[in-house]
């Protein structure tokens, strides 16, 4: 029986790196500029929400109705956000064929505004 | 022109039995027995003449001049002095007495050991009164005078009478007083005295016993009521004097001890001022409220707002005929009520404005309609009493505060959220769309 050296050697272009930041490399490299735009926006959104959230539980809720008017504000918008970016995002083109970016991107616009006057309507 | 006011002021006072006027009218009708003459009384009813008052004299028994016609009160003050009489023409009547008082007229009644119809008026008045035929009897202090001629020290601070006079004479009968307090006591029988039988003591192994009992039917002391003054709720007033002759000019030029006048003149002269509404008498000029940064006063209040209060009262001068502004309330009070005082604050008067009394106060939480009352009932002054109705309402829409601090967390996260979607609308018009480099190096490989 021939020895086959069927291990293949490990790969050693990550090894010296932890694993996170091999992640975030291929991330930052990988990723289109508009993508990590999209991708800023979202996470400082979800800060926002969670520190919203956080002040609600810890210290008051007292005006719920600016709790809950700030809190949706920052979750309508990432949700709009991740849409956009689902529909935007050229690997997706198959799912998306009757949806240009630009669309996907005016009706992002248009559903943000929307969700800013109800914010503000709600927020007293 | 203050200086002068002064001057006129202590000159009327010197002459202070000449020309005191009272607050509520100047005509007298004077009901005397016919048993009793003018005369026997002269000193008293020219003092009053010299104050000024209009007297009509009329008998108990006789028709004219009424003392209530067409439901109107004839006189401003009517004087009874009926010891001996049994019975009354028929417009003088219990009721009619008690209707006069409803009507603003003062009274003064005197009353006699023997039984007479205002007896049984005196008991409506809570006073109660010994059997008839027992009079007032001290064999204290040692004097020439029979045991019912009593010398009675005047107190030597008293709010009607002046201060400092010398012992009154009275002959009569004593009053127990009820438990009513409309009534002001005026003159106190002294501690040795006892109401029992004129010639003998008789009457003296009751008393033993009524004392071994607790007091119980004791009529001694000086517990008992010579001299009884009653303020109704209409503020008129009325008098119970426990025999005429403590107003005669027999008792006022007797002599208490040697070379000593008795008080009989000035003790009468006052009584009969109190009783006159001359003296102690107080009104409520105005009555004021606001919000406290305004002037005017609102329709209605909202909750937890600053109110101020203000009233103004004013006394009687008798000798000068006018209300002057008066600051010498010291505990007046004022109460915020619905169904119950909320607030119940002191109503002080404010140094350098006379006459003038306010209080500042927050306005309770709750709304409803409140009324702002003044109820100021003390013995031997009017009553002042004054309700105004205000309604308070919570707030409106528009009038809670616009942003809360407790919010600015939830303030900040919307604004940030719109902030940061508009910097990402700009940058990605701005921008276009880069691929990531790698199919060019490999083209270019």
């Amino acid at each position: 029986m021939p020895a086959t050296k069927t291990a293949p050697p490990a790969k050693t272009a990550g090894s010296s790196q932890s694993p996170i930041s091999s992640l975030w490399k291929a991330y930052y490299d990988n990723t289109s500029t508009r993508l990590k735009t999209i991708d800023a926006f979202l996470v400082y959104l979800m800060l926002s929400g969670i520190i919203q959230f956080l002040y609600c539980i810890l210290v008051t809720n007292f005006p719920f109705n600016a709790f809950l008017a700030g809190f949706a504000s920052c979750v309508g918008q990432f949700v709009l956000a991740a849409s956009l970016r689902a529909q935007v995002n050229p690997a997706n083109r198959k799912e998306f064929k009757e949806v240009s970016p630009e669309r996907a991107f005016a009706e992002f616009a248009l559903g943000s505004i929307v969700l800013h006057f109800f914010v503000y309507n709600f927020l007293g | 022109m203050r200086f002068l006011r002064q001057l006129l002021l202590s000159v009327l006072a010197l002459a202070s039995l000449a020309l005191a006027r009272s607050s509520t009218g100047d005509s007298v009708l004077i009901l005397l027995d016919p048993s009793l003459k003018k005369e026997d009384f002269s000193v008293f009813f020219g003092d009053l003449e010299k104050k000024g008052y209009q007297l009509t004299f009329r008998s108990p028994k006789d028709a004219t001049p009424e003392i209530i016609k067409d439901d109107v009160s004839q006189f401003a003050h009517v004087v009874v002095f009926a010891p001996n009489t049994k019975s009354f023409a028929a417009d003088v009547t219990p009721q009619s007495l008690v209707s006069l008082l409803s009507k603003n007229t003062n009274l003064l009644l005197a009353l006699s050991p023997k039984q007479t119809p205002l007896s049984s008026l005196a008991s409506e008045f809570s006073l109660i009164l010994p059997p008839p035929g027992t009079p007032l009897v001290s064999h204290f202090p040692k004097r020439d005078t029979p045991p019912t001629v009593i010398p009675v020290d005047v107190p030597a601070t008293h709010d009607i009478i002046s201060p400092n006079l010398p012992p009154v004479w009275f002959s009569g009968v004593p009053q127990a007083l009820g438990n009513n307090p409309m009534l002001v006591p005026i003159l106190k029988a002294p501690p040795q005295a006892f109401a029992s039988d004129a010639d003998s003591d008789k009457g003296a192994d009751a008393l033993v016993e009524a004392a071994d009992k607790s007091g119980e039917g004791l009529w001694a002391g000086s517990s008992l009521s010579l001299v009884t003054g009653f303020q109704a709720l209409s503020n008129a007033r009325a008098t119970w004097l426990g025999g005429v002759e403590l107003f005669s000019d027999d008792f006022i030029n007797k002599e208490i001890s040697k070379g000593v006048k008795s008080g009989n003149r000035r003790f009468a002269s006052d009584v009969a001022a109190w009783t006159f509404q001359e003296s102690h008498v107080l009104r409520i000029d105005s009555v004021e409220h606001h919000r406290v940064n305004e002037t005017l006063p609102r329709e209605t209040y909202t909750i937890n707002d600053r109110v101020t209060y203000t009233t103004y009262i004013s006394k009687y001068n008798p000798e000068l005929d006018l209300w002057e502004p008066y600051s010498g309330i010291k505990d007046m009070q004022l109460e915020f009520t619905m169904l119950d005082p909320h607030i119940r604050t002191s109503l002080p008067p404010i140094a350098g404005e006379p006459g003038k009394y306010s209080v500042t106060f927050r306005v309770p939480d709750r709304h409803g309609v409140f009324k702002f009352v003044n109820d100021y009932k003390r013995k031997g002054w009017t009553y002042l009493t004054s309700s105004t109705v205000v309604p308070v309402v919570p707030p409106r829409h528009d009038e809670y505060p616009r942003f809360l601090s407790a919010a600015w967390p939830y303030y900040a996260g919307a604004f940030s959220t719109s902030a940061a979607f508009v910097l990402f609308v700009t940058l990605w018009l701005a921008g276009d769309d880069r691929e990531p480099k790698k199919s060019k190096g490999a083209k270019a490989e």
